[in-house]
């Protein structure tokens, strides 16, 4: 199995989306028009990694799951990804497997596609001070949560900045 | 003073957050109103309830570490209605996760809080509340025990003509107290909650758990898993297996 090296997600624009597909190799855009995951645990017990709605997302979790570096794209909300965004991360959960383990002293489930290397998030959008707390305190739970070894956040003050940061 | 509590479980049957908005109803005085949202065809009946309401509890699962999609989106416009409509509720949450820690939703109760900051809204605090799917069933397993409480009752009186056997009574009592002890982390903060929603004071943010040890809950969690999937056929359908994408 060959693994997505650099996978991007993103909720910019579509006129960023040549320039973001030149810097991954493979580039998810979450446009918001997907179906919210259903909490139904299908993608585990019932048909392994693919979610029971025929929509894009529905493997989804098969490229997030073999990324080794994963950059989320996402305008800040509360200081949290975008609802665009978290859309594709709550339907992606099969690129682990019902099996629980332990990672960083807490319960998390083991990963289908073992460990990742990096997860990167960029922010941009109005943020407050508290929010990029929130914001840091979150990316550092993913990463421990998805198996990624680093993290890193990098707030941006405006889009002409996003390809100089990918 | 009405409290409007809102079930935000994508499921439509059971789910841990109904559980525990049952349970905060308890707890709660005045006047509750219980909503449940599913998705944006909610959204409209759900923001016409708080417009005299003053105090708003969230009951939501944490996914990956957050608030589910469709409820962020629900936050977002009921930031729109809330300032639009000079309305400045109580905000209370009570989160439920998977894993064994109630702590891990930790991120989740900052973003609630983050968005009161937005929305002009008063962020009360939460209750954060681990091994949630483990609670639930203890509601199910409390359930099944009354139905064949029942049962042997109506078999006990037509077979011997005693109403109340001790032995079946006792051993009752004994499974319910047990259940019960599980849940006593949750029942005590959801208490508290009512206090503070009674007052409109901040209860601070807090962590519990499922009151089992660690080890035992992540056997018990294995387990459940393996026998829905022995029952939905994900076991035979490369339960584990690395899957490449179709395209
Ligand atoms: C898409 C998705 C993501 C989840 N992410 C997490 C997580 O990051 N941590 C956790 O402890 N549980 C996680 N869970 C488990 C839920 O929080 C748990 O099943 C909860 O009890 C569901 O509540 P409900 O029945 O009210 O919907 C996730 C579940 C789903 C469906």
């Amino acid at each position: 199995m060959v693994k997505n090296e650099k996978v991007i997600l993103y909720d910019v624009d579509r006129q960023y989306d040549d320039m973001i597909a030149s810097k991954c190799d493979h580039a998810l855009a979450a446009d918001g028009k997907y179906a919210h995951c259903q909490g139904c645990f299908g993608c585990w017990t019932k048909h392994p990694a693919e979610c029971f709605m025929k929509d894009k997302l529905q493997q989804v979790c098969r490229i997030i799951g073999q990324a080794n570096e994963l950059v989320i794209v996402t305008e800040n909300l509360y200081g949290g990804y975008s609802a665009a965004v978290k859309n594709v991360l709550d339907r992606a959960i099969g690129s682990s497997t019902p099996f629980s383990t332990y990672r960083g002293k807490q319960m998390h489930h083991t990963l289908r596609y073992g460990k990742h290397d990096l997860l990167k998030v960029v922010v941009y959008g109005d943020i407050t001070e508290a929010e990029k707390n929130t914001f840091r305190y979150l990316v550092e739970r993913n990463a421990i949560n998805e198996g990624h070894a680093r993290s890193e956040v990098v707030f941006i003050e405006d889009l002409a900045e996003l390809e100089g940061v990918l | 003073m009405k409290t409007v509590l809102i079930n935000c479980s994508p499921k439509k049957r059971f789910c841990a957050s109904q559980y525990f908005l049952f349970l905060q109803k308890l707890f709660t005085g005045g006047k509750k109103v219980s909503e449940k949202l599913r998705n944006q065809a909610d959204h409209a009946r759900i923001l016409d309830q708080l417009k005299d309401a003053q105090t708003v509890v969230f009951c939501l699962p944490l996914y990956v570490d957050g608030v589910p999609s469709h409820v962020l989106r629900f936050m977002e416009e009921m930031e729109t209605f809330c300032r639009q409509n000079d309305i400045h509720l109580n905000v209370y949450c009570i989160a439920n996760n998977g894993f064994i820690e109630g702590r891990q939703n930790e991120p989740l109760m900052q973003i609630i809080e983050n968005f009161c900051s937005r929305a002009g809204l008063i962020w009360g605090g939460g209750v954060g509340i681990g091994g949630g799917v483990m609670l639930n069933v203890t509601r199910i397993v409390f359930e099944i025990q009354i139905g064949l409480l029942v049962l042997n009752t109506v078999l006990s009186v037509i077979q011997t003509g005693v109403l109340f056997p001790k032995d079946l009574w006792i051993d009752f009592g004994e499974n319910a107290l047990t259940l019960l002890f599980f849940n006593l982390g949750a029942l005590f903060y959801f208490a508290l909650m009512g206090a503070a929603i009674r007052k409109g004071s901040y209860l601070g943010k807090k962590y519990t758990r499922i009151l089992i040890p660690s080890f035992i809950f992540i056997l018990f969690a294995d387990i459940f898993f393996i026998i829905i999937s022995l029952f939905e056929g994900g076991i035979f359908r490369g339960w584990l297996a690395k899957k490449e994408p179709a395209n």
